[in-house]
């Protein structure tokens, strides 16, 4: 079959000198490419803000350029770039990749649209089948994230295709964070928004040039407000969700305003 | 005769005068500038986890600084009571001319702008002529001792405040705690301020601190006015007049490296030699200072103090430029050293979020003690003295002993409105 396709009369031309050029070249792109993707984030953990996460978006961008340019130099290197030959090398890998490593080839082709169209950056939060994380690293196959729980996930670039992805900061430093409070009702509303409204604008760690919102919804068993706000960080989005929780708690205990809680069931 | 004399020394004490705060503009730079800057403000970063040597502040240049004398005479602090003449003569053209018309007039400014000093001594005696109510005297209203008010005490509080006559708030930042009692004072003046029941007055505010407010009361529309940004020529004149003192002698200053001329600025030396105009070249330090300090008048003249040296540290450097006539005709009063070569404050390396934290709540409260600063921040006195103490040896914070207050230093301003944009705090306007 390899035979029909031409791949051995474009493969016959190699020479062992040829071989090692190509596989030096390969090692170089190879070193190239670890050391970008050590070193990038390393200097980009340094700075603070945008010039982070423009460092950190860069990594598999540069990561697409070192293949690509290797592509184009193993290439004429190993074969004459005639036509046929081009036809036979890659109708030969398609059929391999197809037959032998489906999912594999099927994962590299979604890596490769991830790349342009960056559903997913390094240093963005998603979610994707319920696992919440900041991107650590966008590999050839997989992306990898950090869990708040410090657990690396490695989610395969094909859960692109038929799986919701949740980004949280899309590329930016703007991550809107959420505070529930469930109070009792019959409080008065306009009052308690208002100091929740505070509780954020007082908070330090507060982008208050974002938008601060207190969204109130009546509920059979009393109020639900949800306290939006942006932390200065992505990274503080913890902390910061905690201690809005926490100082609005306390002042809503202050004013009188209590939580309803559901009774627990034992056994 | 006299409102012309007062004209003109309102324009040195105030070049520019005062505009409406969204025509300021950033003074510009070369682009050669802007990344050098950019590229090392990226470096210093980076190198915050490789040096541990960067804390006492050490001086990079050789040459010896000026004696407090000589810096008296030459950069001296500016003269705040004429700065009040300048503002109060800025505000009634204004008024005179139409374009302010608001009987509440927000004067905002950057920290470091003399506008807190200034605006304090309008209620002193001898500046009643020159204020706009000529016939009466302004009352400075002072902070409370605490600033924890809810909103009916805080209502309390403005009602027994005499609003009848003309009053002046220095620095409205002394007015509020960024806690969730501390607003109610600020925010029940806004709210008297724009029901129009509070009289004539001024009203000065840091622009961090505006900056704040405009965001926590986002349909206020106060229309703010601010002093104009000081570019190289407004700095070049504003130098002379603090040197110059009764306003008739001039002050050399050239450039230690290459002898180039940083004063007197171009158009005023045309005018005393115009022969030797031609040999002569002049540096580009003052656009640079104007683009450093972004226009402000303290920092850059925190930073120009800095700079000046009694000799230069080559003297044989100077022989080689064309001008030695010059040279001979002309001693300089004092030298300057580039700005790429001054040993200014960098950030030292500590977690990014407490020392912004701090860094932000001394800049929106134009300084805090501890007590407050810790309220402020939610950080423990612990950590906080820690902090503190480290800012303190690289020259970005100081502790005024009289008050126990913490605030940024002029010379360190510009490091830390930087590092704070990097780590994505909310900033001032200018």
């Amino acid at each position: 079959m390899f035979e029909d396709l031409g791949v051995k009369d474009a493969f016959a031309s190699i020479t062992g000198q040829a071989l090692l050029k190509a596989m030096l070249v390969v090692v170089i792109a190879s070193l190239i490419t670890v050391a970008v993707q050590k070193v990038l984030p390393r200097v980009a953990e340094k700075l603070g803000g945008k010039p982070r996460l423009y460092l950190l978006a860069s990594v598999p961008l540069l990561r697409l350029l070192i293949i690509f340019a290797t592509i184009v130099i193993v290439v004429p290197i190993l074969v004459e770039p005639s036509f046929e030959n081009m036809v036979a090398i890659f109708g030969a890998l398609a059929l391999a990749l197809g037959f032998a490593f489906k999912d594999y080839a099927n994962s590299l082709i979604a890596g490769i649209v991830t790349l342009y169209e960056m559903p997913y950056r390094p240093g963005d939060w998603i979610e994707v089948d319920g696992q919440y994380g900041a991107v650590r690293a966008i590999g050839t196959r997989a992306a990898e994230i950090v869990t708040p729980d410090d657990t690396v996930v490695i989610i395969p670039h094909n859960k692109l295709w038929n799986s919701l992805i949740a980004n949280g900061n899309d590329g930016t430093d703007n991550l809107m964070c959420v505070a529930d409070f469930h109070l009792e009702a019959n409080h008065d509303v306009s009052r308690v928004r208002d100091l929740l409204r505070d509780v954020a604008f007082t908070s330090p760690r507060t982008k208050t040039w974002q938008p601060v919102l207190v969204i109130v919804f009546n509920k059979p068993w009393g109020m639900h407000y949800r306290l939006k706000a942006y932390p200065f960080d992505p990274k503080e989005q913890f902390q910061f969700i905690s201690e809005l929780t926490a100082r609005g708690s306390a002042e809503l205990a202050r004013q009188g305003v209590k939580f309803v809680s559901v009774p627990v069931s034992v056994g | 005769m006299k409102d012309n004399t007062n004209d003109n020394k309102a324009a040195s004490c105030l070049p520019g005068g005062l505009m409406p705060a969204e025509q300021w503009a950033l003074p510009q730079t070369s682009v050669r500038r802007s990344l050098k800057d950019a590229i090392r403000h990226a470096l210093k970063q980076l190198q915050a986890g490789v040096s541990q040597a960067e804390e006492p502040f050490e001086s990079m240049d050789e040459l010896p600084e000026l004696s407090a004398a000589q810096q008296r005479r030459l950069a001296p602090e500016p003269d705040y009571a004429r700065q009040a003449e300048a503002i109060a003569c800025s505000l009634k053209q204004a008024r005179s001319d139409g374009s302010l018309n608001r009987e509440v007039v927000c004067l905002v400014a950057p920290p470091f702008s003399g506008m807190q000093q200034a605006l304090t001594r309008f209620s002193e005696p001898e500046q009643s002529d020159s204020i706009e109510t000529s016939s009466e005297t302004w009352r400075v209203i002072a902070p409370p001792d605490t600033l924890c008010f809810d909103d009916q005490e805080a209502s309390e509080w403005w009602d027994r405040q005499d609003l009848s006559r003309p009053w002046v708030i220095p620095e409205l930042a002394d007015f509020w705690l960024r806690s969730l009692s501390g607003l109610g004072l600020i925010r029940e003046l806004f709210r008297r301020v724009a029901n129009g029941d509070s009289g004539v007055g001024i009203v000065g505010c840091s622009s961090w601190c505006w900056r704040y407010w405009g965001h926590y009361l986002e349909n206020a529309q106060m229309s703010p006015w601010t002093p104009a940004p000081m570019d190289a020529d407004r700095l070049g004149a504003w130098f002379t007049y603090l040197a110059s003192g009764n306003g008739k002698s001039t002050v050399v200053a050239r450039m230690t490296g290459d002898g180039l001329y940083v004063l007197p600025m171009a158009e005023a030396d045309a005018a005393e030699n115009s022969k030797s105009r031609k040999k002569r070249k002049y540096s580009t330090f003052l656009r640079d200072l104007a683009a450093t300090s972004r226009g402000n008048p303290g920092v850059a003249l925190a930073i120009w103090q800095r700079s000046l040296r009694a000799r230069p540290d080559d003297d044989a450097k100077l022989e080689e430029t064309d001008d030695r006539t010059d040279k001979q005709s002309r001693a300089a009063d004092c030298w300057v050293v580039p700005l790429g070569r001054l040993s200014l404050p960098s950030m030292p390396q500590s977690k990014e979020s407490v020392t912004g934290f701090v860094l932000h709540g001394l800049l929106l409260h134009n300084g805090l003690d501890m007590a407050s600063l810790e309220a402020v921040t939610g950080v423990s006195t612990y950590e906080l003295s820690l902090v503190l103490s480290r800012l303190k040896r690289a020259e970005l914070v100081t502790c005024d002993p009289l008050d126990q207050r913490w605030q940024v230093t002029p010379i360190g301003y510009p490091t830390v409105r930087r590092h704070l944009q990097s780590w994505g705090f909310p900033l001032d306007q200018f």
